[in-house]
């Protein structure tokens, strides 16, 4: 048995002369990512518990993959973490390829891999403009930081514009491989992003790190130990900033990653600047990863499927199944029962496991002995989305 | 994978068969979850990653209905592979809760909790996480239709 601090600390029987207060942060605060409700009890300025009420997002996806069959769920898990739709669709691919055994060709590998680090560095882009707007670290009073980072996220999604043709609701994956073959150009684009971002992070970097408001508002702040970030279930940046050295694209290869040597990022603080750290290690290693693969790319099929003509054509019939994948924010995994209605074409039973409601579940924790002005800034770092939390 | 089958074939021997293993993961009585849970944390499985209910309604009218509760933890170490058992209850049943061993089934109990009806035995705060506290029903029941009436606006 550990030792951690109790989250339901019985209100009631708290200390009677205290100065308590009550405060609701959210629905609808600006730095809730989302929509999402935190209720702070407050002994004077300091919080003494916080109890994260999610569920403002919540659309029923699990219940609805139980009718549709597994052809028709790609379109519907775009709209989960819609920071970083195309690592959703990999999730539902690769747990349906491993269920089924099936295999994918080189090609897509290679793709899958190139998109999975676009949209790394996409996510990631736009956690780095919205904290330092939470926390009013840069120049500018934080606004700057997020002008910057849009404009470079803009780039990326116009090249997963290019290649499938919208900016966020993809469709591009299905099971054996990818849909949309590269256009002409495109390897090019890639190249060029790849080239701005290189200079572009270090620019972030000298803006923030040698910021000192930036550093006294990350630095001390929100500390999750090791121990009770395994608890937790967190994974991603938010484990590895809590010096866990884990990571799913080195343990448990997917797609391409076999072929490439992923440095992990590891920092040993476990508050927000560990894991602002984290992020940015990861920027270079995947700005690195693409420019190794990019020039790489093998000829050949993008599936290893003929295309699907009938919606009933993917069946898994017994068992139940787990598979996860790194997305930016962690270990997205997929838990099917099989065996379910039309013929087993669709699931008994679909759990998507998020990432991010192992962060939420964080927040009681990492709050408490922190003042009000601090909840944006731990928030903000442990980067959840509520349409991945809530489904 | 198979030195942890040994392993936990010998010190539970009643339900885990090392010789053939079920892929879905091995059927554990809802009294020995707590000590299958402690025996993997001892042996590096510290990572929570999720808890999975599902309902499983009754054949006849004499039964009431089971549910099924999926738990998986992972090794945080190069060559990590995700480990998962099942506990089996009748409906009116509880499961005891991993909360005291893993932080993180606090919230991920209550969503189960919440969309399949499980009850957890010994939780601290079993209330529901997604939906609004007075819904009638637990949307993941195989009876509970998409179009089941209820208040769809407060």
């Amino acid at each position: 048995m550990t030792t951690r601090p109790n989250p339901h600390l019985d209100i009631d029987n708290y200390d009677a002369d205290a100065d308590l207060m009550a405060l609701n942060m959210g629905p609808q605060h600006p730095s809730t990512h989302g929509v999402m409700r935190i209720k702070l009890f407050l002994d004077g300025e300091v919080i003494i518990k916080a109890v994260p009420y999610p569920g403002y997002l919540h659309r029923g996806v699990e219940k609805l993959c139980e009718k549709l069959t597994f052809v028709q769920i790609f379109p519907i898990v775009d709209k989960h973490d819609y920071v970083a739709p195309m690592t959703n669709e990999q999730a539902m691919a690769v747990a349906f390829e491993r269920t089924l055994g099936i295999e994918v060709p080189r090609r897509a590998r290679y793709l899958r891999t190139i998109l999975a680090e676009l949209t790394r560095i996409s996510s990631h882009l736009l956690w780095l403009g919205t904290f330092t707007l939470d926390i009013g670290g840069t120049i500018g009073g934080g606004a700057s930081m997020m002008m910057y980072t849009f404009r470079e996220r803009e780039l990326i999604l116009d090249c997963f514009e290019m290649l499938t043709g919208s900016r966020f609701h993809y469709n591009t994956h299905c099971v054996g491989g990818n849909r949309h073959e590269i256009p002409d150009g495109w390897v090019a684009v890639v190249k060029s992003i790849v080239a701005t971002m290189k200079l572009r992070v270090p620019e972030y970097e000298q803006l923030c790190t040698g910021n000192e408001i930036f550093n006294m508002r990350s630095q001390g702040v929100g500390v999750i130990s090791r121990d009770l970030a395994l608890e937790l279930g967190l994974s991603g940046p938010n484990l590895r900033a809590s010096g866990v050295d884990h990571d799913l694209r080195r343990d448990q290869p997917f797609h391409a990653y076999d072929e490439v040597d992923v440095q992990v990022a590891v920092a040993q603080g476990g508050d927000c600047f560990a894991r602002y750290q984290v992020r940015i290690a990861e920027f270079y290693e995947s700005i690195r990863i693409v420019e190794s693969l990019i020039d790489n790319i093998p000829e050949g099929p993008l599936s290893s499927q003929r295309p699907v003509k009938s919606t009933l054509a993917v069946k898994v019939k017994t068992g139940c199944h787990y598979h996860g994948i790194e997305t930016p924010r962690g270990e997205l995994g997929t838990y099917i029962i099989g065996g379910g209605d039309n013929k087993s074409a669709s699931p008994y039973r679909l759990k998507i496991v998020p990432p991010s409601l192992h962060a939420m579940s964080a927040l009681p924790y990492a709050l408490v002995g922190h003042t009000v002005s601090d909840v944006v800034a731990i928030l903000g770092s442990l980067d959840p989305i509520m349409g991945e939390v809530d489904r | 994978m198979n030195e942890l089958l040994s392993a936990l074939a010998a010190a539970f021997p009643d339900f885990i068969d090392a010789e053939t293993p079920d892929p879905s993961g091995p059927m554990v009585p809802a009294s020995q979850h707590i000590a299958f849970a402690t025996f993997l944390k001892e042996r590096g499985f510290t990572r929570d990653v999720t808890v999975v209910g599902s309902h499983w309604p009754a054949a006849d009218e004499d039964s009431v209905g089971e549910y099924e509760v999926g738990t998986v933890l992972r090794q945080p170490q190069p060559g990590s592979f995700p480990f998962m058992w099942r506990v089996r209850i009748a409906m009116t049943d509880t499961v005891p809760t991993l909360f005291p061993l893993f932080a993180g089934a606090d919230l991920q109990e209550r969503e189960q909790f919440d969309l399949v009806g499980v009850q957890f035995g010994d939780h601290p705060d079993l209330r529901r996480l997604m939906l609004p506290e007075d819904w009638e029903g637990h949307p993941l029941h195989k009876d509970y239709a998409i179009d089941t009436p209820h208040a769809p606006w407060r």
